[in-house]
Order: C-alpha cells, then structure tokens, then sequence
C-alpha cells in the first residue's frame, strides 16, 4: 500500500501532458484491464479468508443452533452435570468450563512471570549475540508440536508425579498446567520482548541517566512503557492456553468435575477442548450429545475471539505509543 | 549503603533472568531429551535371532539359508531346557497325570475288548487295570512318600504281566516309573507350588524365547515370535528370575514391592540349576547383534503397532502436508500479494486483517468441529461423494488452518524487498503486474519458503483438527484421497492413550512420536536458517 501511493505521487503523467507514455491505445487498455481486473480477482482470492471466518462461524452456529433452542442456555451455563450418554442426559458444561479456566490460570501462573522475566533478558540483559542463540531454542519451543507435548505429559511426567509426588494420579490438573505454561512461554516471550524492544532507548537513557540501576530502570520505566504489549502477550498466551486440545485431553485426566477443595491442582479435571475430542467420535451426527459439543465448541469461538480482539486492541495500542516515543 | 543495597538487588535480578532462561532452555532439554533417546531405540537396538526370524517371515528380509543354520545352531541349547522341563513336570503336574492315566485305563479298555478274551478273564483284567488306574491316582494325589512307594510297588508289581503286553497299558508303568523316580526327589508338600512356578515359568519362556518347536504355530503374529530386542530379553530374564509381587506388609499401610528368587520356589529341585542354565546361555541363545533398523521408516507394522515400523504414517502425514501445500500456497501468496502490493488502507482490508488474525487464534479443536461440520457432513455431499471423513477433507481443513501463517510470512517476504528493485523496473517500463512476477516474487521467495516451510510443520504436527476428518489409528493404506489415512500425529496419540498392545512396546510409542518431533524441528531449523541468511541478505551484513 505504501507503494501504490508513492507512485500515484511520482507518476509521470500527472505533470506531462502532451505525449503519454502509453503508445497506443489497445495497449493501454491491456494494461488497464489487466491492472483492474487482476486486482478484482487477487481481492476475491484474498477474500478466502474472510470467507473461512464466516463459513466456521456460521456452520457451527448451525450445528449448535438447535441444542440452544430445546435446552436453555442458563442450564447449560451453570449445571455441572455432564452426564450425555444417561437416560436423562444432563448437559451442563459449567465443570468443563471451570476446567478450562482452571488449567489456564494456572498455566498462566507459572509462564506469565517466567516469560515476562526471559522477555526482559533478551530485550535488556545480554548481547546481540547469545539473544541470536536463545531465540531459536524458544522458538523450537513453539514448534513441537502439541501432540508431543501431550506425549511427554503422559509417558514421562504422568509416571514420575506419581513415584515422586505421591498423587493417586499422574494425569491431573496440576500436569496439565505444567505442560500448557511451557507451551504457553515461547508466545509470551516473542510478544512481550518485542514490545519491550520497542520502548525507545531514551527513555532508558534518561532513566539511567537519573541513577537508576538496570532492575529499577526495567521495573520502574520500560515495564510500565510496555504494558499494552505486555497484557497483549498474556492475553494470547492464555489463548494458546484455553485453545490447546492434545496436552489437556492427554494429561488432565478427564474427570468432568470442580476440584474440591479448589486448589487442589493434583486431582483430575476435564476441559471444553477435552471434551469435543473425546466424546466427537462417539456421538451420533445429529444427536443432542452432537450439538452439545458444537455449542461447547461456538463457547469457546467466541471467547477466543474475544479475547483475540481485546489483544489486538492492546498491540494496536502498544505500537502507537512506541510509535509516538520515537 | 542505600547504593550498595539496591546494586545487590540489581545482580540478583541479572541472576533471575539468567535463571529463568536457563530453567528453559533445561525445560526443553527435559521434554525433547526422553522422546528423542528413546526414539532412537526403535531404529538403533540390539536385535536377536527372533528378531532376524521375525524380518524374515513378515517382510521377507534377510538369508535364509544363513538363519536356518544359526536356528539349528542353538537347538539343541534350548532343547536341553525343554527337557528339563517337561522331565520335572511328569513328576509333579498331578493333574496333567491324572488325565493322562484316564486316557490310558479308556484306550486299554477298549483294546481289551477288542481281544478275543473269555469273560470271566476279560473280567478280570477288567478290574485289575482299574486298580491299577486307582492306586495310580491316590499316589499322585498322595503326599506321603511311604503311601506312594506302596502304590507306585503294587502297580510296578504289574510290569512284566503277559495280559498287558502290546497294549497301551505300557503307558501306565512308564508313568509311574517317572513318577516314582521324580517323587523321591522332591517335597511332595509343595507340589502345587511347583506346578505354578513351572508353568510361569513356562509362559516366561515362550515370551523369551518364542514357541516350542514342533508346536502348533500361533495364529497372531505377536505371539509367534519371542523377544526381539536384547533390552526386551534382558528384562523378560529379570522378570524369569525374580518374582515381584505387591505385599501387604502392616495393616493399613500401602502394598510394597517385594522381589524373591523364582529359583528359590524351586530350591533342590532339576529347575533350580535351570535357571542359571538360562541366564548363562540367553546370549548364545539368541544372539544379540546391533541392528540399523531403517526399514523402521518404511516398515507396515504388524499386528497394531506391535512389530514393524511406521510407513504409513509417514506416508500418510506426507500426503496430507503435500495436499494442503497445494492449496495453501497459492492462496497464501496471492492473498499475500494482494496484502503487500495492491491494497490501500480502507475498510475492506481492514476487515481483511481481522480476519485473517482472527483465523490465526482460534482454536484448533474449532477447526477439526468446522471440517467436520462443513467439508465432511456439507460439501462432500454436495459434490455427490458419502459423507465419509477422507483425506481431502482432512487436507482441507489443515489448509484453513495454517493460511494465515502462509500470508503473513509472504506478506513479510514481500515487504521486505526493497522498493528501489520494484522502481528500477518501473522506470524500465514494466507494468505492476509484470513487476511484481519479475522483480518482487523472485526477491521473496527466500521469505516465502520460510512460510512454506513453517506452515509445512505446522500441518504436519496438528493433530486436534483431523481426528474427525480424515485420521485413524490403524487402517490399510489408503488408495485414493477420498479414504482415510493414518498420520504420524494422531498415531503418537493413540499408541500413547488409547493402544494397549503398543504399551508393550515402548520403542514403538517413543519412535513414532520422535520420528515427528524430529520431523517438525528439522522444518523449523531450517525455516530458522533460511530467515536469518534473508536477513543478513537483505541487511547487507
């Protein structure tokens, strides 16, 4: 977009007006088409991707449209029963949702403070150099891909918390957390580091300038700089973390119920995501079960994509402000 | 002192940050170091003469003459133990000789019948042969030895009588001679003890060593062959020597482990020294040898994922990635162009954007209910094709998946090559069009590899959005893209979770999910490489 601007203001048939460049007219008019007409269609092209947006939303809508209209949507909100296959099936999915928000959180717990910190010590701590080196191996961290990540929760840290932590279970909230912060951390570093990167070097060099060691200038000056990018960095790592399937449905242990008491993370738990891929395969297309987990799934849509926008609004925010610094 | 203070401060600060990077880089040392070491395994192992018997009977690999020769080599080792074996059993599996004595008073009846004997005398021998059978059974059922010596020297009284010559009466003396011989040296207390250790025993060895020869042969494959791998062996030999159960040791308190000798359930018995027989000669036996599997990449696996390798895995994951690489590239570059090139700042793009970062961040759970929703149950449908969970529409939805992944990374690409290239053709007389071909997409394409290649991983290590549309977990290999396949992604998933043959195999699980693993991080490193030589590239460094 720059560059079409650019052009229009060094064109120059703007300023020339006896000979246009064109040499004739069927040329020019191939070019006209061809310039129109190619932008027309490269925009419908481009447009898939609206179109994939939509086409999900309003096929899930579809699927979970008739579930909402014969259930109520209170019920289905605050019943923690979730008992789809009983006689009388109850379809309340208030224990899946405190799950979610549960393992979440407390991933959360873990990589927030954890991300922040390696964030500050790529953006302000060490040289070019060894940042060179870590950045990779964070970003390897982001690329394993979640079902091996759910393998190592199950095979390996599953059997060691039961030897080492005494649980009756390996697969329980607290695994769940564990894997799902790591996961959580590379998204947190990234987002989070660029917007430090981004707080402008005066601000520090006044800071230090002032008397300030390394610690109070980062504390005191380029955290509170960086905020917007900072919530922004948190909040889609919570995203990472609400929307991640493999390693909960692997490593939670899938019990749909509230711990109890509530901050027992060494019991089991069941989450939204958990439970479409579980029990998809076993319903049958059509049924209530069916469009329960579709409602589960439209939930979970627009919760992500809530947050997806109030990010957004934060890294819209972020960028502007570094913008006016410089 | 204030400033001495808050410097501490300062350092311990440096010294957490220094900190958390390195419990993360530990972190993903710890979670890539088990699957990786023990991936390995299922490649780079010791192998054993089973396993060599094995590649020749599923997959028609090796020599055959030359394994014909190091099977008969090692007869006569495992035949000796054989031997042993079934020698003790014939004096204390009572009830095996219990049927067995039955059979033969039946058989013996019959032939009498058969012999043109006079009734008082076939009477006769009638009954005698059931006293026989009688006193057989209490002696085996016996455990006094004076008891036993009694029946077994009434029966032997027998041995050289006219009546039962030729008949299969025979039987009976030959048994009670092995019985009496057996019962004097062993404690006929302890007998079912026996009976149990022998047949664990037993069970032990067709695990170890395979089926007896001569045999039936099994009819699954799992069970034709004994253990493949020498660490396979080595802990089915500590589980032949030691004996674990869980024991109540205090009321109340948790079962504890307990490991005894098996060889001390059979102390002063012909299996103890057996056992030792066993450990000593387990290496002669089976002939470990370090093996290169890489048919592992290429292998079927058989039954499950028990033996064999993961090829179709592969093959699945590779059609998926290549299916969808199809259709995301071109629509990723173009939408991509369209982004960097074409498109002003107006409400259109704007709602353009939003879309694509909003299909960046849901969930991939989200993608595989919309796939299934639209491409399975609503489009194939619609193209006249069953309803049926298919590698095409599996492809698909992993195309919508990694789309904005594809844009942003061309859109990147795009941008940042600089501007005097796309003015130098301007100013040549190029139209956009060709500019943009000639000049810019060449520039690019380093960036969009990247692209390529990130998406390329991402779709290969997905595995939330194909289970309902196009994976499963065991299944022939498919014949065109409208059949379902198997994936390296969803099969670490199942061998894990839900495959209870595969946990017998721990190679196995651990070499599928490493293979993946493997595969993913080689497409980033690369990605990595490639950007960073862009970078210095385009930076003029």
């Amino acid at each position: 977009m720059n560059y079409s601007k650019t052009n229009q203001g060094f064109s120059p048939t703007a300023d020339i007006k006896h000979q246009p460049l064109v040499l004739n007219y069927r040329q020019g008019l191939g070019n006209f088409l061809s310039l129109h007409i190619g932008r027309a269609i490269l925009f419908i092209i481009t447009c898939t991707s609206v179109l994939s947006v939509l086409l999900i939303f309003f096929f899930i809508i579809r699927e979970s449209l008739p579930f909402l209209q014969k259930f109520s949507l209170t019920e289905f909100l605050t019943n923690t029963g979730w008992y789809p296959q009983a006689e009388n099936p109850q379809f309340g999915a208030l224990a899946l949702i405190v799950g979610s928000f549960y393992v979440t959180v407390a991933a959360l717990l873990f990589s927030v403070p954890m991300g922040i910190l390696a964030a500050v010590f790529l953006s302000d701590i060490v040289s070019f150099k060894i940042q060179t080196v870590i950045k990779p191996v964070i970003e390897l961290l982001a690329a394993i891909p979640s079902v091996a990540y759910g393998f190592f929760a199950i095979m390996v840290l599953a059997p060691w918390m039961q030897r080492k932590l005494g649980f009756t279970t390996g697969v329980n909230a607290l695994n769940a957390s564990f894997v799902l912060a790591v996961m959580a951390l590379p998204t947190i570093v990234s987002v989070a580091q660029d917007s430090i990167s981004a707080v402008g070097r005066e601000l520090r060099e006044a800071s230090y300038g002032l008397g300030a060691t390394r610690m109070e200038t980062i504390f005191k000056v380029v955290i509170p700089a960086s905020h917007s990018g900072i919530i922004a960095a948190i909040i889609l790592g919570m995203m990472r973390a609400v929307g991640e399937t493999m390693v909960v449905w692997m490593a939670s242990g899938n019990a749909s119920q509230i711990p109890h008491p509530w901050w027992n993370l060494s019991q089991s738990i069941r989450t939204m995501t958990a439970t479409i891929a579980g029990d998809m395969g076993e319903t049958a297309k059509g049924s209530d079960h069916y469009r329960a987990l579709f409602t589960i799934g439209l939930l979970l849509l627009v919760t992500t994509l809530c947050m997806n926008v109030l990010s957004e609004y934060f890294l819209a925010r972020s960028v502007k402000k570094s913008g006016a610094s410089k | 002192m204030k400033i001495v203070a808050r410097c501490i401060l300062d350092n311990i600060f440096t010294a957490l940050t220094w900190a958390v990077v390195f419990i993360i880089v530990i972190l993903l040392l710890m979670i890539l170091g088990p699957i990786l070491s023990r991936g390995t395994k299922a490649v780079v192992f010791r192998d054993t003469l089973e396993f060599r018997k094995m590649q020749l009977a599923l997959f028609n690999r090796g020599n055959e003459a030359k394994l014909s020769a190091e099977i008969s080599a090692i007869i006569p080792i495992r035949q000796k133990i054989y031997d042993t074996i079934d020698k003790f059993k014939s004096g204390i599996d009572t009830e095996s000789l219990t049927e067995q004595v039955r059979k033969i008073y039946r058989n013996c009846g019959q032939e009498l019948s058969y012999k043109e004997l006079r009734p008082q005398q076939y009477t006769e021998t009638r009954s005698l042969l059931k006293e026989i059978r009688d006193r057989l059974q209490t002696a085996f059922a016996s455990t006094d030895k004076t008891q036993i010596a009694e029946c077994i020297g009434f029966v032997m009284g027998y041995a050289n009588d006219e009546r039962f010559k030729g008949t299969s009466a025979w039987d009976f003396f030959r048994i009670a001679a092995d019985f009496q011989k057996a019962a004097e040296k062993i404690d006929l207390a302890k007998h079912r003890q026996y009976v149990q250790a022998v047949g664990e025993m037993e069970d032990l060895l067709i695990q170890l060593l395979g089926p007896r020869p001569g045999g039936a042969s099994p009819a699954t494959a799992m069970n034709q062959f004994g253990a493949t791998r020498w660490d396979l062996a080595e802990k089915l030999m500590d589980k032949l020597l030691w004996k674990e159960q869980w024991v109540l040791q205090q009321e109340g308190e948790s079962l504890v482990k307990n490991r005894t000798e098996r060889a001390k359930d059979c102390a002063g018995t012909e299996i103890e020294p057996l056992f030792d027989y066993i450990k000593n000669n387990l290496e002669n036996m089976l002939k470990p040898k370090w093996q290169f599997y890489w048919q592992y990449f290429i292998d079927d696996s058989t039954p499950g994922h028990y033996f064999g390798g993961i090829g179709p895995e592969i093959l699945g994951t590779l059609l998926l990635t290549l299916l969808s690489m199809l259709f995301v590239i071109p629509l990723g570059i173009i939408s991509a162009a369209y982004l960097a090139e074409c498109a002003s700042d107006n409400l259109a793009v704007r709602i353009i954007r939003m879309c694509i970062n909003s299909l960046a961040g849901v969930p991939s759970i989200i993608f595989g209910l919309f796939g299934l929703a639209f491409f399975v149950l609503f489009l194939l449908p619609f193209l006249g094709c069953s309803p049926k969970p298919c590698i095409l529409t599996a492809s698909l939805t992993l195309t919508i998946l990694t789309l904005p992944v594809m844009i942003r990374a061309s859109e990147e690409a795009i941008k940042a090559v600089p501007f005097t290239y796309k003015e130098a053709s301007l100013a040549l007389g190029a139209s956009q069009f060709k500019t943009f071909i000639s000049v810019t997409l060449p520039a690019a394409i380093p960036g969009i590899l990247t692209g390529i290649i990130l998406s390329l991983s991402r779709v290969a290590g997905e595995t939330a959005p194909i289970l309902f549309t196009g994976a499963v977990a065991l299944g022939p290999l498919p014949s065109s893209i409208f059949h379902t396949t198997r994936t390296l992604s969803y099969g670490s998933y199942d061998m894990a979770v839900g495959d209870r043959l595969s946990a017998m195999v721990p190679h196995n699980q651990y070499g599928m999910v490493a293979t993946l693993v493997i595969l993913v991080l080689c497409l980033n490193t690369a990605a990595i490489i490639f950007r960073s030589k862009l970078f210095k590239k385009l930076h003029g460094h």
